[in-house]
């Protein structure tokens, strides 16, 4: 009875307070305003999407032959990378899909060789990395930094939430009111309950209300469309919300029974929320670089790779030092030995395999049996080997830019500003598992699309390599479905930061309690 | 009078917890950013000299008039601030390096270098790593030298209009605008002391390290750079101050503040620069440009065809062969040369034109930012720096400068060789004489302090100007209000 009592007082107090009014309305007008750009910037994204899938589509129906088929597939833009960027609008969305490269989260070994080595003419990619990200036209906006909504509850709303604290305890002392409250036969404990749950209320509001207008600018935009389960990760962003917000109430209550004057509190809580909100997540990765050159590794995973290649290139050689057709790989060295088969300019590329795009003159030449028998044996044993490569590049990914990026993860963990950051992204799906998910989902692609070569017997037909004969039936492909995880896996990916941000609640709470209750009114 | 006040605010002030959590945060993260500074500078310059000597070997060993000028002066690289500690300036995803704009061989002739689009660095960006910002001096002059000025002057005149001093402080013989200029004074020079500490550290750090040995010229950008932190420091005590002196609470007034610093120094930067866009008819994309590349270069191609085609026409026609110089047709030679410079220009001048669309939009959202003080003070700093985009613009600048001075000296060195047919751009036209490689110019990319000022010097009045501003506004609030 009591305690609903003290509820409803502390809830007048705060929401009638300029603060409180103050805040609302800047935190309605940031997420107006930024919900405003976002949506332009996801409109924008999902046009260059469609431009893109268009553009990939043509350059398929134009291969003329399977073996320089260069499929490239795209993550569909996540429309809840409104809430929470993440990754979402930085990393790469179109990837590489080819018989003879392996899709990776990146390419680390692109640091170690020299430039011109790169762009050399005819190189075999090892891996596929993600291209450039979806949407901005001019590469140099991303000068301008783009804010999600859940920034604006970081920032706005655990300064409101500080406000709200820093007086809560030391205040009443000042005033005197805590000694006349006491007085009341009601416990120490109800009091500190009363203060938490009304300001929740009051911090909940805020949130309620900006997502509401958020998801209202949202419903007006054609192109964004929620599921049912989108809105059940907003609800689990939402949840997060309240977890993190109460964390710094918390903070701001610990600090508030701690000091006996608000001036003190309310000093040590702006200083506490510049460090937790603004330097450490930033200060954290700028400074801490517990990796160290890695440039060792990515030579040797180099070195690796070209000892695959070799092994590669020894099994050819002798493949066609075996074949009926005499010579040092005999139709490869030159164009001399084409021109009684092949007539018109076409491909030619002397890399680790030839890749023959040559319009064939008579497809009964025993020649052209020759050419099919050599791939047959060919394309298999690229496919083996870019797997092989894959391998190795994906361990080596592993230890260097995931785990990097991991690290960098784990160290800013240290402030819950950086906790809710990573679980919201966790909840919208832009996350770096999100991330891998999508490469995994490439991989299983490339397997699809060469399982499909396998069954048309592809490699050992004429289309593989001679654009005139016959058209390939590119409707064979198999479509590229991007699925973004379900929401219970979101759900247990967000879960570990959850937990964190809720364990610092009890611990925060039973410190506050414990304090409160020996010190002296 | 006005000093005895400054002295008090001072002593209160330099005695007080605030004071003593400012000076830790700004130190600590100054200390870092010197330490990181000293970490990651010298190999950023290795890299340069590496980039730049090997370059350099490259041009040097062509010693044919027509591979130097096919082959263009190769890579230009922009060197790296040795004030990169001050502003970051999205450096990272900015090209440091001229590219070449196109690649054909045909019918025996070969593209002429051109300057073509340089490659942002989108792995600066792309990359898994979560976003961060670079501790740098823009950092944390942009959001703590306006934070900590805010939580000095907050209370500064609502705080004694509660407690009731300031009535008495005025029942004395003081005149408002004394007191409010020493309260102004106290908090600046409070402030500053902190970040001045700050500072030293962090230059003492640097000059420790002989790889980043500062010269004079840099030391007198520093100078402008302390500069503009501080009168950013003041034009925040100024807001502070107007602010506490229209409300009647303390806390009022703070969360006002606070709100007021959130939306401009946090959120207006960011949201601004891509809002402004929005309304901005859009740029040519990557693949438009690439196709304007292609057709105007069909176009030349073809022209060249019919002309060389018609060319074979007439002399077949004609039964006397025509006037021939050392077995070369002039006239032949001459359709060459059109083609060649034609397209080295066409592709020249679209690459041009593709950047300067970019780089208006980005300077024409660089200047709605300006709204914020924050995004003043940034590009104040960075132009100060030799960092960020303006420098970017100069250095591109510095490079078409030294291609023409490239182009010319080519130019020269055939005119100079009597054997020669002064037809540049194909290699039966132009002089066999080999080059002296210390003749070929060097591109030297240096910035000067007056390249460094000139651009920093719009937002230093900017700045002055809001802090004359909200001075005023402060007084005139001050003046007004009800003690």
């Amino acid at each position: 009875m009591m305690l609903r009592t003290l509820i409803r007082q502390e809830l007048l107090i705060h929401l009638m307070s300029a603060r409180f009014f103050a805040a609302v309305v800047i935190t309605l007008l940031l997420v107006v305003a930024n919900t405003f750009v976002l949506i332009g910037v996801h409109e924008e994204r999902l046009a260059d999407y469609s431009q893109k899938e268009a553009v990939n589509r043509e350059k398929v129906a134009s291969t003329a032959t399977y073996s320089i088929l260069r499929l490239k597939v795209q993550r569909p833009p996540n429309p809840l990378s409104l809430f929470s960027a993440g990754l979402e609008t930085r990393f790469g969305s179109e990837i590489d899909i080819a018989f003879d490269s392996v899709p990776a989260l990146s390419n680390p070994i692109v640091d170690v060789r020299p430039e011109e080595e790169q762009w050399a003419f005819g190189s075999v990619p090892s891996l596929s990395s993600p291209g450039a990200p979806l949407g901005i036209n001019n590469p140099y906006l991303y000068l301008f930094s783009q804010i999600d909504l859940v920034f604006i509850f970081q920032v706005v709303l655990s300064l409101l939430s500080l406000l709200f604290a820093y007086d809560a305890i030391a205040g009443d002392w000042e005033t005197g009111t805590l000694r006349l409250v006491l007085s009341h036969p009601v416990g120490r404990g109800s009091v500190l309950l009363a203060k938490y749950i009304a300001a929740m209320v009051c911090l909940l509001l805020p949130v309620l209300m900006s997502l509401l207008l958020a998801l209202i600018q949202c419903s007006f935009a054609r192109s964004l469309q929620f599921s049912t389960d989108d809105f059940l990760r907003i609800g689990g962003i939402v949840l997060t919300t309240i977890v993190y917000l109460s964390v710094f109430y918390l903070i701001g209550l610990l600090v508030s029974t701690i000091t006996r004057r608000a001036a003190t509190s309310l000093m040590l809580c702006m200083f506490l929320w510049v460090i937790l909100v603004l330097v450490y997540p930033n200060w954290s990765r700028f400074a801490l670089n517990s990796m160290g050159d890695m440039r060792a590794e990515k030579r040797s995973a180099d070195r690796q790779i070209a000892q695959i290649r070799e092994e590669a290139d020894r099994e050819r050689d002798r493949f066609l030092a075996n074949s009926t057709l005499k010579g040092e790989p005999p139709i490869f060295s030159g164009s001399e030995g084409l021109s009684t088969l092949f007539s018109g300019a076409g491909y030619f590329f002397l890399g680790d395999f030839p890749r023959v795009n040559l319009e064939l003159k008579d497809a009964a030449d025993p020649l052209a049996l020759h050419f099919r028998r050599y791939y047959a044996f060919a394309a298999p044993l690229q496919i083996r080997s870019a797997e092989k490569v894959g391998f190795v590049g994906q361990q080596l990914v592993a230890r260097t830019s995931l785990r990097q990026a991991q690290v960098d993860e784990r160290l800013m963990k240290f402030s819950p500003a950086s906790l809710y950051t990573f679980a919201t992204a966790a909840w919208a799906g832009t996350d770096l598992d999100s991330m891998v998910d999508y490469i995994r989902a490439a991989q299983a692609y490339r397997r699809t699309l060469i399982n499909t070569f396998h069954e048309r017997e592809a490699f050992a037909s004429l289309q593989w390599f001679a654009p005139n004969q016959g058209d390939v039936d590119w409707s064979i492909l198999p479509r590229f479905d991007f699925e973004r995880a379900e929401i219970g896996i979101n759900a247990k990916r967000a879960l570990p930061e959850l937990f964190l941000l809720l364990c610092l609640n009890i611990i925060l709470f039973m410190a506050t309690v414990l304090i409160f209750i020996k010190v002296e009114v | 009078m006005i000093w005895h006040i400054v002295t008090r605010e001072l002593l209160d002030h330099l005695t007080s917890l605030r004071f003593g959590l400012t000076t830790f945060i700004l130190v600590a993260l100054m200390v870092t950013n010197a330490v990181v500074h000293l970490r990651t500078h010298p190999e950023r310059v290795r890299k340069y000299s590496e980039k730049v000597n090997a370059s350099q070997t490259e041009l040097k060993s062509r010693t044919q008039l027509y591979t130097l000028l096919q082959k263009g002066p190769g890579k230009l690289y922009k060197r790296p601030s040795s004030l990169a500690f001050i502003a970051d300036g999205g450096d990272a995803l900015l090209p440091d390096e001229s590219v070449s704009g196109g690649f054909w061989r045909l019918y025996g002739l070969a593209y002429i270098w051109s300057m073509g689009v340089p490659r942002l660095n989108m792995e600066a960006i792309g990359n898994l790593r979560p976003t961060s910002m670079v501790v740098d001096w823009v950092f944390i002059v942009t959001y703590l030298l306006s934070f900590i000025p805010l939580l000095f002057t907050f209370d500064a005149l609502s705080g004694e209009r509660e407690r009731g001093t300031l009535r008495l402080c005025l029942a004395n013989s003081i005149s408002r605008p004394a007191l409010l200029v020493g309260k102004f004074l106290g908090s600046l020079i409070t402030v500053l002391i902190a970040f001045y500490c700050a500072v030293l550290f962090n230059l003492a750090i640097i000059s420790t390290e002989s790889w980043t040995q500062l010269g004079g010229a840099d030391w007198g950008r520093l100078v402008f750079i302390v500069l503009i932190a501080s009168c950013y420091a003041g034009l925040f005590v100024a807001i502070g101050l107007t602010v506490s002196a229209m409300t009647r609470e303390s806390r009022l007034s703070l969360v006002i503040l606070l709100l007021i610093w959130v939306t401009v120094v946090v959120f207006m930067p960011s949201t601004l620069g891509t809002l402004s866009t929005k309304w901005m008819s859009p740029v040519q994309t990557h693949h438009q440009f690439q196709t304007a590349k292609d057709t105007a270069f069909d176009q030349i191609r073809s022209d060249f065809v019919n002309k060389w085609e018609t060319l074979r026409e007439r002399r077949q026609s004609a039964e006397t062969p025509q006037r021939e110089v050392a077995g070369v047709d002039p006239s032949e030679l001459e359709i060459q040369r059109e083609f060649v410079s034609k397209d080295m220009e066409i592709r020249e001048r679209l690459s041009r034109q593709h950047l300067s669309v970019q780089s208006a939009q980005v300077l024409h959202a660089r200047w709605i930012n300006r709204c914020s003080p924050a995004a003043i003070v940034q590009y104040a700093l960075e132009s100060m720096a030799g960092t960020g985009f303006n420098r970017h613009l100069q250095f591109l600048e510095h490079c078409r400068l030294h291609i023409r001075l490239f182009r010319n000296f080519i130019v020269e060195m055939d005119r100079s060789d009597p054997e020669s047919l002064h037809v540049i751009g194909v290699p039966k036209g132009m002089s066999k004489k080999p080059v002296l490689p210390e003749a070929i110019p060097i591109f030297e990319d240096k910035i000067t302090f007056q390249d460094t000022l000139s651009p920093a010097v719009v937002d230093m009045l900017l700045l002055v100007l809001l802090l004359g501003v909200f001075l005023s506004g402060a007084f005139l609030v001050f003046l007004r209000s009800e003690v």
